[in-house]
Order: structure tokens, then sequence, then C-alpha cells
């Protein structure tokens, strides 16, 4: 599906018809938001807000999740935090915040028709889609894998890309995910590793790297390739046999926010039905269930995600992606 | 002498120099010492970037002098060749192209995604990695633009070298080859090592190419690793920053007393001006240029053109796949780049016009020794690297109280530009002030104007195209800048360089490269608008008209 710049306005005045209560409603000031979310859609979503409420300036920055988590931290030190909402890629970052009481409890907040799974019970955070982690490949390649075993081949030597979990939330997930895997775990990541894995950036890179043919294969989130290649870039993403890593890329707004009304007006929006039409037009996965998933996509349902123990991984985050640091030398 | 302008632009000057110069360096090197050993805890990543840095800083300069004498020698020495004033203008350009755009280019143009490589069916195999990235690829993007600084120092002797020495030499039955070397080389040689230097510093101080080149390849130069070590750790990791941008600073030191060196070695004018040697200046010689100009420019403009027009990455380019959607995406509402124009034209053009002003009270009174002084920590600032002079201005701003509001704000960005590009508008004007005549003022004096009259009166409108030269050195410089932008962003505040560079990192490289074009367009508009305001200025002012 192609993103344009009618089908955005088509979206956000779609919007504004929807929610006549919340345009009525007239919010304004500046709105400090950090996300992980790449340049060109986090424009698009900041646009589509910015138009829904013409009152409220949204002043952004992005970056990878670890960058904007180093850069949060720093200035949660200094004791001046700058962003009144956070969307960055994973729910153990914010699991991370809630447990610190940085985040800020909305109930108020209306959730649209988001299911629950993707909610925090207490409605700190709030999950906006599905992004999985699977493996793309350049038409190119010398196979096509269909396991994540498959990128142990001699044939995929040196020529795997992946995102280094230090900068990319999504690949801190797929790695602390891969550790509980019965039949891949660490053997699997030491073996990935002695064939050469490269851990490097963010997920763009990666996409970069596999489309611009540098590298054969990547491990990646799914909507960059599906997305490139129905623009015609020479990458096909494959949903291994063993299933995906997910994330939801939640929002949530910091207990020091200094403009609630806009920031839960952002939330509200992300969730809101036009706010998931508008995530399903920039290729992801929306987590409305009615709204229809973007082209090129798998059946939702027929996705089989790795289990995963949040807890768990809560408790190993940090040693696990030590040991993975040094086993990739990122 | 008592050219006595009142006290008036001697408290001020004296104050703004210590505001912008003297006191970010003071604290410069108050933290970079307290925290020293902070920064040997990482000491081999240390060591490592410093080795980095040094090679990259070495090959560059000389691949920096030998491109520049051979450009100088083809341009100035020998008869000139056809077409000179658009030779030189293109030989200049490499150093006024943003060097993280032309590294852009050239990562572009090579690689087995190069659209420009997939057209003509010459694109490497599958699983190659780019030939750019890595250390050679930054000594030869560094080099080149680099070549233009060795090219301009060696011209700017050269109008001060006496005609009478290649004359007398001549008349003694000296051949144009025995004049080169025995006469020219030896006065030359300063010159051309004095532009090694610069470009010795360029290079050192350089992060675009480091962060495009160097990272994808692991090599990581002392720019690159303090503004990761800043990014991943923030305020708390100033100190081990301003340790780590003072060894940063004595990296640049050799060329700093090379420079010294060759000043002091700088012929003094004779009475005719040197006229170049016979020989040379044929069609052989142009066309060797153009090919080098060719390579050097065209290359990578085409490359990064096309990476704009392509769809997605990793696509041919042909008429049929060519979109202009990365510059809708680029110019979308929502998008960063027109607020990213604002903002670099907004902070280049107010750092030129202070910048130009307070130059005006700093050169009439630089005979005094406490604005001598102050003065030379300007230049200090702005030879050492860009690098150093963020750290110093973070380190300042958060000493202040409240000064963390301020930290990514455009006021900070500001900051550290009127500190880094003080010298470079103080430089045309201070040498015209030099020029001017003391009997106009002592006139003035005698027939009872005040101080403030005769600074209004007669200094400034004396020294305005000076001003105004210097106004666009600094305005010129600034508009590309990223190494000081790219430390001190926030929300809000990001300039072009910084954006280019986040889009590329990100992945978004056919994004990246419509910027870069967007930015290159805004770049020749600024040199026209300056080629024009500059017409009547004295050769030498604007860098493209040695």
């Amino acid at each position: 599906m192609h993103l344009t710049r009618r089908r955005l306005g088509t979206l956000a005045s779609a919007a504004v018809l929807a929610t006549p209560q919340l345009a009525r409603a007239r919010i304004e000031g500046t709105l400090v938001l950090y996300t992980s979310q790449l340049e060109p859609d986090a424009a698009g979503t900041v646009r589509a807000f910015e138009r829904l409420h013409p009152g409220i300036k949204v002043e952004w920055i992005r970056g990878g999740t670890g960058q904007i988590m180093t850069r949060l931290r720093a200035e949660i030190a200094a004791g001046t935090p700058r962003p009144d909402v956070l969307l960055v890629a994973d729910s153990l970052t914010f699991e991370g915040l809630k447990t610190e009481g940085r985040l800020r409890a909305v109930p108020e907040a209306k959730s649209g028709a988001v299911p629950a799974d993707f909610l925090d019970k207490d409605r700190t955070y709030f999950g906006t889609k599905l992004i999985t982690t699977g493996i793309m490949h350049h038409i190119r390649a010398p196979f096509v894998p269909t396991r994540w075993t498959d990128l142990l081949d001699p044939r995929a030597r040196n020529q795997v890309a992946m995102p280094s979990p230090a900068v990319s939330g999504a690949a801190a997930i797929h790695v602390l995910a891969t550790v509980q895997q019965p039949g891949l775990g660490w053997s699997y990541l030491e073996r990935l590793a002695a064939n050469g894995v490269q851990a490097r950036g963010g997920n763009g890179p990666v996409m970069q790297a596999v489309a611009g043919a540098e590298r054969a294969f990547g491990i990646v989130i799914d909507y960059l390739p599906i997305r490139e290649a129905a623009k015609g870039a020479p990458v096909r993403f494959v949903v291994p046999e063993e299933g995906v890593s997910a994330i939801t890329e939640p929002v949530g707004i910091l207990s020091t926010a200094r403009n609630v009304p806009a920031a839960i007006a952002f939330v509200e929006f992300l969730l809101s039905r036009p706010g998931q039409e508008l995530a399903s037009a920039q290729g992801f996965l929306p987590a409305d269930p009615a709204v229809s998933p973007p082209a090129g996509f798998p059946d939702p349902k027929t996705i089989k995600i790795m289990p995963f123990d949040a807890a768990r991984a809560l408790r190993e985050q940090e040693e696990t992606l030590r040991r993975f640091a040094q086993l990739t030398g990122s | 002498m008592t050219l006595g302008v009142g006290r008036g632009p001697t408290v001020s000057a004296l104050l703004w120099l210590v505001l912008v110069t003297v006191v970010p360096l003071g604290r410069l090197l108050a933290e970079g010492t307290v925290s020293l050993q902070l920064a040997l805890f990482h000491e081999r990543a240390v060591a490592r970037a410093a080795l980095t840095s040094l090679r990259v800083a070495a090959g560059a300069s000389l691949v920096a002098a030998v491109l520049g004498a051979a450009l100088a020698y083809a341009l100035y020495l020998r008869r000139p060749p056809p077409g000179r004033s658009l030779l030189v203008f293109c030989s200049v350009l490499p150093l006024l192209v943003p060097p993280q755009v032309m590294a852009l280019g050239w990562i572009q143009a090579s690689g087995p995604a190069s659209p420009l490589l997939l057209a003509l069916g010459l694109a490497p195999s599958i699983g190659t990695p780019n030939p750019v990235y890595g250390l050679g690829g930054m000594i030869l993007l560094l080099g080149v633009q680099g070549a233009p600084l060795v090219l301009l120092s060696v011209a700017g002797t050269l109008r001060r070298l006496p005609g009478e020495v290649v004359r007398a030499a001549e008349a003694l039955g000296a051949s144009p080859r025995q004049v080169l070397r025995r006469v020219l080389l030896p006065l030359l040689a300063p010159a051309v090592l004095s532009g090694a230097a610069l470009a010795w510093i360029a290079a050192l101080g350089n992060f675009g190419v480091g962060v495009l080149v160097g990272i994808p390849a692991r090599r990581i130069v002392m720019t690159v690793l303090i503004w990761r070590r800043l990014t991943l750790g923030g305020p708390a990791a100033l100190g081990e920053a301003a340790a780590l941008s003072l060894l940063l600073a004595v990296m640049a030191l050799p060329a700093l007393a090379v420079q010294w060196w060759a000043a002091r070695r700088s012929p003094t004018p004779g009475g005719t001006p040197f006229a170049p040697l016979s020989g040379g200046g044929g069609l052989s010689a142009s066309l060797a240029m153009c090919l080098y100009l060719f390579a050097v420019l065209a290359i990578p403009l085409a490359a990064l053109v096309s990476a704009s027009l392509v769809p997605a990455v990793g696509m041919e380019i042909s008429p049929a796949t060519a979109t202009l959607r990365n510059y809708a995406a680029a110019l979308a509402p929502g998008a960063h780049t027109m607020q990213a124009i604002r903002n670099s034209v907004a902070l280049s053009l107010g750092a030129a016009v202070l910048l130009a002003s307070l130059a005006l009270p700093i050169a009439l009174t630089a005979r005094l020794r406490p604005v001598r002084f102050a003065a030379s920590a300007s230049d200090l600032i702005y030879a050492l690297p860009g690098t150093c002079t963020a750290i110093a201005v973070i380190l300042v701003v958060l000493s202040v109280p409240g000064g963390l509001m301020l930290y990514g704000s455009l006021a900070s960005i500001l900051f550290a530009y009127l500190a880094r590009f003080q010298a470079l508008a103080l430089r045309p004007v201070a040498a015209a002030s030099a020029r001017l005549d003391p009997m106009l003022d002592a006139a003035a004096q005698s027939l009872g104007a005040t101080p403030l009259q005769r600074f209004i009166r007669i200094h400034a409108p004396l020294l305005a195209p000076a001003m105004t030269a210097g106004g666009i050195l600094v305005a010129l410089t600034a508009v590309n800048e990223v190494t000081v932008s790219s430390l001190l962003y926030g929300p809000g505040s990001q300039t072009l360089g910084v954006l280019v560079f986040t889009l590329q990192e990100s992945g978004q490289s056919g994004q990246a490269a419509a910027v870069s074009v967007i930015a290159l367009l805004l770049m020749s508009g600024l040199m026209a608008a300056a080629t024009f305001a500059a017409r009547r200025l004295p050769a030498g002012t604007l860098p493209w008209r040695p």
C-alpha cells in the first residue's frame, strides 16, 4: 500500500469528522515527543495529529530506543526530563520506567478498540501496533531462508546483518526472546556470532545493508522490507517457522509531563480508529483487529509469535544484553 | 599611537571576547584536566580512536598537500590555462560542499547498490562491502576536501610574492625549471605546509565523514568517540568528553606550530606582482584538471542526485523508476527539513551579523594588550576541532543556574557558533583596520569629533566592506556545520547537517540524499548572494575568488 499525501489528508479529515468532540475541546500548547519511529513515520504521525489539533505544536526528536532512553535517563538524572510523551519500541522499557514511578497513569484516556492485552493494566502505557522481527533477504541471496537456523548455513557466513540491541528496542526484545526459546537459546546465538553476524545500528541500516546488497540476509522488523519491497526494493520478508519475536511500540505519558491534556490527546489519537488506520497506511500491523492490515503482510492470524516470559526478560535483560554485546563485539 | 576610540568600544570588545571565547576555553581546560583519569578508564578504545584520528589526519593532509600543490602549479605558476577563473572556482568547491554531503555522494556512487553502477551493469556482487567505508575512504574524502586549503594558501602567498625575485633569477640565466626548483619551491614550501596543516586540523575535527564512512567500517575517530560518549552518557559523561576533547586539542597542536612557523616566513610584498612562468598552460593541463574536477565533483553529485530519485534502496535509476517521492517526503509538512533549513539559516545569518558587527570594536581596540590576548583566545578556539567548542559551550551552559533548559536549544547552538567563528569574522576586519590611515582619525579629532562620532562616522563606514566579508565567511561556514550542532541539538533545534546524518544513520538514504541536494541548492544560493554582495571587495575576500 502506498502512503501518499492525499491518503494521509483523507485519513486526517476522516479523523476530524470521526471525533468532533476532540476537535471542539481545543487543546493548545507545545507537546514534546521522544520517539523511536523512523523519521518519515514520525513526521507523518506528528502531521496527522497536528491537523487534528491545530492548537498543538509537537516538538519531537527521534533515535533508536537505546539512544532515546540514554538521553531521557541523562535528563532525569539532571532533574529536567523534557518529553511529555514517549513512543518507543517495547513494553519492557516502559515497565522499567513504571516501576521507577516515571509514568503517569491515565485511566481517563480512551483506548478505542485496541484489545486489553496491548494495554498496561494500570493504564500507564498503551501498545499501539504489532511489530515483529523476522528474516529479510535480498532477491539475489544465495538461498531463501525459512527457519532461524538457516542463518547458520555456511552460505550465510558474514552475510547476516542485525540491529544492535543497544540501539534498537526490537532487537533487544528479539535477543531476549531467542534466549528463552528451547530450540534456539544461547547456543544458537553463539553459533550465529561464529557465523559472522554483524550487529550494528538500528533497523534502518540493516534494511539498507541488505537492500544495498552489502549483506544477503537481515534480522529485521517486518514493515521495513515489506513496505520497501512494495516500492520496488529488491528484498523479501520471511516469517521463520519457529516464529517471530514481537513488540507493541507502546506510548506513555511521563509523570513530569508539562502538557498533560495534549499528551492524553496524543495517546488517544494513536489508539483511535483514525490513528490505527494511519498506522496501517504507514505499513504497520495495527493493534485494532478491526482495522485491516497493510498489503503485503501475511495474515496476522497465521503469524506465530515465539512465547515470551516478560518477567524473566526484565530480570535477565541487563546480563543478557551485556553477554550478547561481548559475543558480537558490538 | 593614540588612535583612541573611547572606552565604550574597548569595554564592549573585552567583555564580549571574554564571554564567548575566554570563559568557554577556561571551562574546558579546567574540566578536562580534572577528568583526565576518567578518560583513561576506557584506555584502549581511546588509544585506538586517537590513533585512527592521527592516521586519518596525516593521510588527508598528505593527499591535500599533493593535490593542492599540483592545482596551484597548474593554475598559478605556469601560463594560465584557458578558463582559469572557472577552474579556480571549481577547484575551491570541494571546500564549500559539506563533507557529510560529499561522503554521502561517494557512498551512493560505489558499492553493490549504487544506482549508477547498477544502471551501467557494473555493480559489485552481493555481499561486497562498499569500498568507500574505511580508512582509505576517509583519507581520500578529507584529502580532496583539504586540497583547496593548500591551493588558497599558495595563492595567498603568491599575491605577496615579489615579482623581482623571479625576474632576477631569469636575468641571471635560470631556466623556468631552475626558477621553480631553486627560487619558487623554497619560497612556497611554507605555504604548502601551512595549507596542509589546515587540512590536518580540518580532518582531525571532522565529524560527518567519521560517522558516515568510519562507523560502518568500525573505524572510530575521536570526534565520533566523543559524540558517542555524550549521546550514551548525557551530561554525566561530560567530564570524560571534556578530557577527550582536550586530547583532541593536543593532537591539533603540531599543526598550529607549523602554521605559526609558516606565517613568520611569509614573504614581504615587493614592487611588482608575481608573473607566471613561461610554458605550461596548454590544453592538456586544463584537460587533466577537468578530469580531476569531474571525478571529485560530478561523480558524487550525480550519484547523490540519482540516489535522491530512486524509489527504494537497491533499485537502479532509469527514466521509468525515477521519482520525486523522497523530495515529497523530505518537504512534507511535519518533516524536519523546513525546520532544519530555518534553523540553519537563522543560526548562520544571526552569527554572521553579530560577529561581523562585534568585529569592529575588537579590531579597533586590538592594539590594547588585554584585547589582543582575548582575541588570540578566539583564534585558538577557531583553530581547535569543533568538538572542543561544543563541549566547552555545554560546560558553560550547564554551569549557569537553570542552564539545563538551554541545553539542546537553538540559543546554545548560537552561543557555540559565536565562540567558534569570531576569529573568522575578525580576520578581514583586523587586516583592513591595520591599513586605516591614522591621519583621518587625527583630523576628525582636531575638528572636535568625540570618540563615538569618529567611531560611527569614520571607522564604521571605512571598515564596512571588510565586515561584510567576515560576515559572509561566517554564514557560509555555519550553514553547513554539523560537528558542533550534532552535540548540542535537541527537539526543535536540528540543523541541516544534523538532519542529513540522522537520516542516513537511521537508514533513510533516499531522503538523506534529497535533503543533501536541497542543502546544496541553498548553499549555491548563498554563494551567489555573497558573490553579488562582495563584487567590489578585493581579491582573496571570498574563498572562490582568490
